[in-house]
């Protein structure tokens, strides 16, 4: 949950950044293009951001689609 | 039906049929091109091509700033003007439109900006002789169905369209769709080339299943790695993979084998290699604004690992241009446009190292007013900048660290 509520914050960072609104509700299963609206300039962003708070390259091995996937690869690096 | 264009982003479905149709019913004629949907913009090049009339490629990203430093004007509808309809009369059928658009077309060009070394991007303009170089027509080419994955305002697109038109190919839209829309698309309508940057590639890892329908896939722009080449191999078994080398200034230029370059006989009067550097005779390039002499210095830095053939492998940039992605970037040019804000003393921006992107753009700011914020400088770059070259990391700094030569340090 812990781990949820910070990949969401750095979503909605990556939103303020671009002027875009914040999104209310991120659950493990949206889809970060789809229903978070992310191009390939927000993913890159996102790995940026995640690897300076998880230590972990959530890209490393191809492309993750859902913030699930994203927790994924931060639960099994720990 | 013979498709010509599909656009699964506004569920656009164009037959050539439907393109000529469009064509016919096109009343005016404007030189800039500045359009956002895809199926407008290539409609437009081939506009220009029966008209012979010069077509200049705007970014429909460009902001309203870089629009009056580029053109003089962001108004571009004012030189929307007349045409003569005459010219579209005898175009009843796709063999009468390929027919027109049969070499040699004079008196045309095709005009695009691409970053400069220094400060706004430049304009680089195209004939038709130097922007289809490297088309292959031929009747081994009719079936081919084209995964169109680069910007069609950019040259690597163009270059993609005009392989496509010119063989009377159906092309499928897969630029800035998801992995899941694109490997539909490759299947629904059994895409056979794809010419993308290495970045789209990645962006397709991994995948579920194989798609055999592909039988060529091409890259350019970054170093394509071994690990990802491998995992493309996987999903699309039945394709041949070539690296190509291309600026906007030249176009394609040559193709490669893996990581390797090899020089045919007949281009080998073309290149020279100089401390290095790769440099191109200015007969391969179009025409720009800038004079660059007899030879054009390329900027990359090459290493040559046989004489005979000629063979090479890229090495680094010599310039400090930073490819986001397939995107090149000046670090001057968003440095200057910071610069340009009060509050700011100083800044330094910087490429970090990108699993998606290759690279991504970083910046150290020092500010002389405090209550300067991240959100004031980025609402204040989207006014100024494309998108893509941005800072995605910004950080506030006491002060910038420096090199030995008092230059600026960028790594």
């Amino acid at each position: 949950m812990e781990n949820l509520h910070a990949v969401a914050r750095i979503i909605n960072t990556i939103h303020k950044n671009r002027g875009r609104q914040e999104i209310d509700s991120i659950y493990k299963d949206s889809r970060f293009r789809e229903d978070l609206g992310f191009d390939s300039l927000d993913l890159a962003e996102l790995t940026v951001r995640i690897e300076a708070e998880f230590d972990i390259d959530i890209f490393e091995d191809g492309i993750v689609s859902t913030v699930g996937e994203v927790l994924g690869k931060i639960g099994g690096a720990k | 039906m013979s498709l010509f264009f599909r656009d699964t982003t506004n569920s656009t479905t164009v037959t050539w049929d439907d393109l000529i149709h469009d064509i016919a019913s096109t009343q005016t004629y404007n030189r800039f091109c500045f359009k956002t949907d895809f199926y407008q913009i290539l409609k437009h090049i081939i506009v220009s091509l029966l008209c012979r009339e010069e077509i200049i490629l705007l970014d429909n990203d460009f902001t309203e700033d870089e629009l009056i430093s580029l053109v003089g004007s962001a108004d571009i509808g004012c030189h929307e003007r007349p045409i003569d309809k005459k010219i579209f009369s005898d175009i009843k059928s796709k063999v009468d439109l390929l027919q027109k658009l049969q070499p040699p077309i004079e008196n045309w060009s095709i005009t695009m900006f691409t970053s400069g070394t220094t400060g706004l991007p430049k304009k680089v303009s195209h004939s038709f002789q130097s922007i289809t170089r490297f088309v292959r027509v031929s009747e081994r080419n009719i079936s081919h169905v084209w995964g169109f994955a680069y910007n069609p305002t950019h040259i690597a697109g163009t270059q993609v369209f005009f392989q496509a038109l010119l063989n009377g190919n159906a092309i499928v839209r897969l630029f800035g769709l998801s992995k899941d829309e694109i490997y539909k698309e490759i299947e629904d309508f059994g895409i056979t080339n794809i010419s993308a940057t290495p970045t789209f590639y990645r962006l397709m890892l991994p995948a579920d299943k194989a798609y055999p329908s592909v039988v060529r896939i091409t890259s350019g722009g970054e170093k394509f790695d071994e690990k990802a080449t491998g995992q493309i191999t996987k999903i699309f078994p039945n394709a041949k993979i070539t690296n190509v080398y291309a600026s906007t200034e030249a176009g394609s230029l040559f193709a490669s084998d893996g990581n390797v370059f090899s020089i045919k006989p007949e281009m080998l009067p073309m290149v020279k290699i100089e401390n290095d550097e790769l440099l191109v005779h200015n007969s391969l390039m179009g025409m720009s604004e800038i004079n660059h002499g007899e030879w054009y210095k390329t900027g990359d830095l090459i290493k040559i690992i046989s004489e005979d053939p000629l063979k090479f492998i890229f090495i680094s940039r010599k310039n400090e241009m930073i490819n986001v992605g397939g995107y090149k970037v000046n670090p001057h040019e968003v440095e200057e446009a910071i610069r340009s804000m009060q509050g700011i003393k100083d800044v330094r921006v910087f490429a970090k190292r990108n699993s998606v992107l290759g690279n991504i753009i970083c910046c150290d700011i020092v500010k002389i007013d405090e209550s300067m914020d991240e959100p004031t400088i980025r609402t204040y770059l989207q006014t100024r900048l494309q998108e893509f070259k941005i800072p995605r990391m910004l950080k506030f700094v006491d002060e910038l660290s420096m090199t030995r030569t008092g230059k600026i340090k960028r790594n």
